[in-house]
């Protein structure tokens, strides 16, 4: 009896050192990162998950939690200001600048798999100072939407330069139908800027280069669709987006980037259209990239860890997997082919990667894009001019650029 | 209860005059809520004053930011030589003078015939009435701006009704784009008299006071600004209505009894007895609207934005699209502007309407 008893409490002393030590043994090599973005999707925000749980399972010293949450530059903002940033988050190359200044994030380009795959424009959006920060985990670029059964109606073909957009637009603008719409807003614009050989400000953003003759052609064409009756804008049409205006046949083409396409199938499935490159302006082809890296913080726990994660989700593997849903573009020029095969209709979005321009400025920027809406606006209104706009632009922006 | 503070009395004890007792009393009833005054409000409220006299841009911890004077106030005041943050400013102090001069008069005015209607005897459902005026006020001002949004959307409810009435009249109604016009109302008003901007004399469109013409300064709310004045004072009169609904409740019957032996009429007693008995109330009403419409912030924030053509920024807009753009310390110091301005404005008032208050 006591010999069995004793038996037991040894027993059951050694299978509770053997349950305390295990665990303990493993805890001690699990890292465990916060992945933080924002929420798109339904659909994405569940790819998402999968690939991180799929990572999870397959490194289980590496265990990521992924943090969805609203209003998504507030909560940034304030977990970096507290000092306690999370180990990966989102970095919209609008804002990229704006941390590198800060120094909140870590440049982690030499770390990354074959880094040369990437777009070099994306690349490009994402190094300062010389230095690759973040690998760019996708893309979007604006392209030409058209009704094609307005077009193949009137016998028109997808316009390819400004002049054939425009005789397009005037053509089809007919029984309450308009040929364009267009917003006045710069992150469109811009590209008709680019497209006439245009330039914001020069390399080094020391001083605006927007008062020149090519910006003058851009301003003028652009606006002088609206004011011509071919254009009219969101607002006008009584309705919340560029894309909304297209869905509901308002208008015969619109330029959005590739996110109108899951929006268009989802709430107007019968609508017959395709999407065809941006026409090329005086000086070739131009369009906008819009992409978004994934960060790690400068003050990162566990730098190794999340760079490794990092290196998954934006590598071939994890790169596929995320861009198989066919809504965010492949960042990595290898993986290219065998996206198209699955979605060619969205080929002109992916050929924009060529040529596109990045939606970059400088910190402080932001009063002059306010400006440029404003004055793009105030010429589609009628109480400005092409020329007095331009000069008001270049007065604000180089006083921004001077203070800077 | 617990008398804390330590000495030694003659008993041992320790003895606080009637007087003290009835202080540290009061201080500990006050305790609980002074503590969370502090935390909350005075603390945030030095950090960022603080805040204001350096470039922190919001991405770092505050305490490695740059202290740089009053740059920000001279950059505001444009005393530096620079425009762009100036103009700005002063674009905003003029669409929030406006937005101002709109609401507070006719949400008051309103409010005031909507208390003294539903405050009548002989009314019927008059609690119904009570809750349908005060039911947009406890409503979130986000989602009732998302309904305005369809509302004056351009083939909204709105330029429905106006429509259909217009047809009814015979008339011609061409669409409002409620939501997207940047033009002044006044300018729209000149324009009748065929006063434009090619129209107005060079004194007017040629001299340019803090970044804008004369004629920029008379615009007038711009049409966009109208219909969220509009909501603005949709939402607010039911707040302020109960607080008249109160006030008048605590007027005594008998003045109106003997101004009705006097002979006076229902509108001389509503002129004579209400409208000065209210006084107190009507200080607080204009108060806390005054407060209210410097502060606007929500309605612009969904459905404008500040836009079209800047003409729906306001100084709450401009602060908060400081902090959001990584320019934190320019937008507090913007705050700590329209905070000053906020209590001027209270102090006249106060000596305008508030001086018979103390009676």
């Amino acid at each position: 009896m006591k010999k069995s008893l004793r038996f037991l409490a040894l027993a059951t002393a050694l299978a509770l050192i053997a349950v305390a030590l295990a665990p303990s043994a493993q805890a001690a090599q699990t890292v465990n990162l916060v992945l933080m973005g924002w929420s798109s999707s339904p659909s994405e925000n569940e790819r998402l998950q999968k690939i991180v749980d799929d990572w999870n399972a397959a490194n289980p010293d590496i265990q990521v939690t992924l943090n969805q949450v609203p209003d998504y530059d507030t909560t940034l903002q304030k977990a970096l200001a507290s000092g306690e940033p999370p180990d990966v988050f989102y970095v919209d190359s609008f804002r990229f600048l704006d941390l590198v200044r800060a120094d909140a994030l870590m440049p982690i380009g030499d770390r990354l798999t074959d880094i040369d795959d990437f777009y070099p424009a994306l690349r490009n959006a994402f190094t300062a100072n010389g230095q690759f920060y973040c690998p760019p985990k996708d893309f979007s670029t604006l392209a030409l939407q058209i009704n094609t059964e307005m077009f193949e109606a009137a016998g028109l073909s997808a316009p390819t330069t400004w002049e054939e957009m425009r005789a397009a637009a005037e053509k089809l603008t007919k029984d309450g139908v308009f040929g364009v719409v267009v917003p006045a807003d710069f992150a469109r614009w811009i590209a008709f800027l680019y497209g006439a050989g245009g330039s914001v400000t020069d390399d080094e953003f020391t001083k605006m280069t927007i008062n020149s003759p090519e910006a003058e052609a851009a301003l003028k064409f652009y606006t002088d669709l609206y004011l011509d009756g071919f254009a009219k804008t969101p607002a006008d049409l009584g309705v919340g987006w560029p894309g909304e205006a297209f869905g509901k046949g308002l208008v015969a083409m619109a330029f959005e980037g590739n996110w109108v396409e899951p929006y268009l199938k989802d709430q107007f499935p019968d609508l017959k259209y395709k999407a065809v490159e941006l026409p090329a302006g005086p000086a070739g082809k131009a369009t906008m990239a819009f992409t978004v890296c994934y960060g790690v913080p400068k003050k990162a726990k566990n730098p190794d860890a999340a760079i490794k994660f990092v290196d998954y989700l934006t590598g071939a593997e994890g790169m596929k997997a995320w861009t198989d849903l066919g809504l965010a573009m492949p960042t990595r020029a290898s993986l290219r082919k065998g996206w198209l095969e699955k979605f060619p209709n969205l080929e002109p979005y992916l050929n924009g990667a060529e040529y596109a321009r990045k939606w970059q400025f400088v910190p402080g920027f932001q009063a002059v894009l306010d400006k440029v809406n404003e004055q793009l606006s105030l010429v589609m209104s009628g109480n400005q001019t092409v020329k007095g706009a331009l000069a008001e632009i270049e007065r604000v922006g180089n006083e921004v650029l001077a203070s800077r | 209860m617990a008398v804390a503070a330590p000495s030694v009395g003659k008993r041992g004890g320790f003895q606080l005059s009637a007087k003290g007792q009835e202080n540290v009393a009061g201080f500990l009833f006050i305790l609980p809520a002074l503590i969370i005054i502090v935390i909350f409000i005075f603390l945030p409220l030095l950090s960022a004053f603080l805040i204001s006299f350096t470039n922190w841009n919001g991405l770092q911890p505050p305490a490695e930011a740059q202290n740089v004077g009053l740059r920000n106030y001279e950059r505001i005041f444009g005393l530096d030589g620079t425009t762009v943050v100036r103009d700005e400013f002063f674009v905003a102090i003029k669409n929030t003078f406006y937005y101002t001069l709109g609401v507070v008069p006719t949400q008051t005015a309103l409010a005031l015939i909507l208390a003294f209607i539903v405050n009548q005897q002989f009314l019927r459902f008059r609690g119904f009435f009570r809750v349908a005026f005060y039911f947009p006020s406890i409503t979130s001002s986000i989602v009732i701006a998302t309904i305005f949004l369809w509302l004056f959307n351009r083939n909204g409810v709105i330029n429905g009704v106006i429509g259909g009435v217009a047809s009814a009249l015979g008339l011609n109604y061409t669409p409002v784009t409620w939501l997207n016009d940047a033009n002044g109302i006044i300018h729209n008003f000149l324009r009748l008299f065929g006063l434009t901007a090619r129209t107005a004399p060079a004194w007017m469109t040629e001299t340019n006071i803090l970044g804008q013409s004369i004629w920029q300064w008379i615009s007038g709310p711009s049409v966009t600004m109208l219909a969220i004045m509009l909501l603005a004072i949709w939402t607010t009169t039911g707040t302020m209505m109960l607080i008249f609904l109160a006030a008048l409740q605590d007027i005594p019957r008998q003045l109106y009894e003997a101004a009705s032996v006097d002979g006076a009429t229902r509108l001389q007693q509503f002129f004579l007895i209400t409208v000065p008995m209210l006084r107190p109330a009507t200080f607080f009403v204009l108060t806390i609207g005054l407060i209210g419409c410097f502060q606007v912030f929500d309605q612009i924030y969904v459905i404008s934005q500040g836009n079209p053509a800047g003409t729906t920024k306001t100084i709450a807009w401009i602060v908060f699209r400081n902090l959001r753009d990584s320019q934190a310390g320019l937008g507090a110091a913007l705050a700590f502007v329209l905070f000053v301005i906020i209590a001027i404005f209270t102090i006249f008032q106060r000596r305008l309407v508030g001086k018979t208050v103390q009676q």
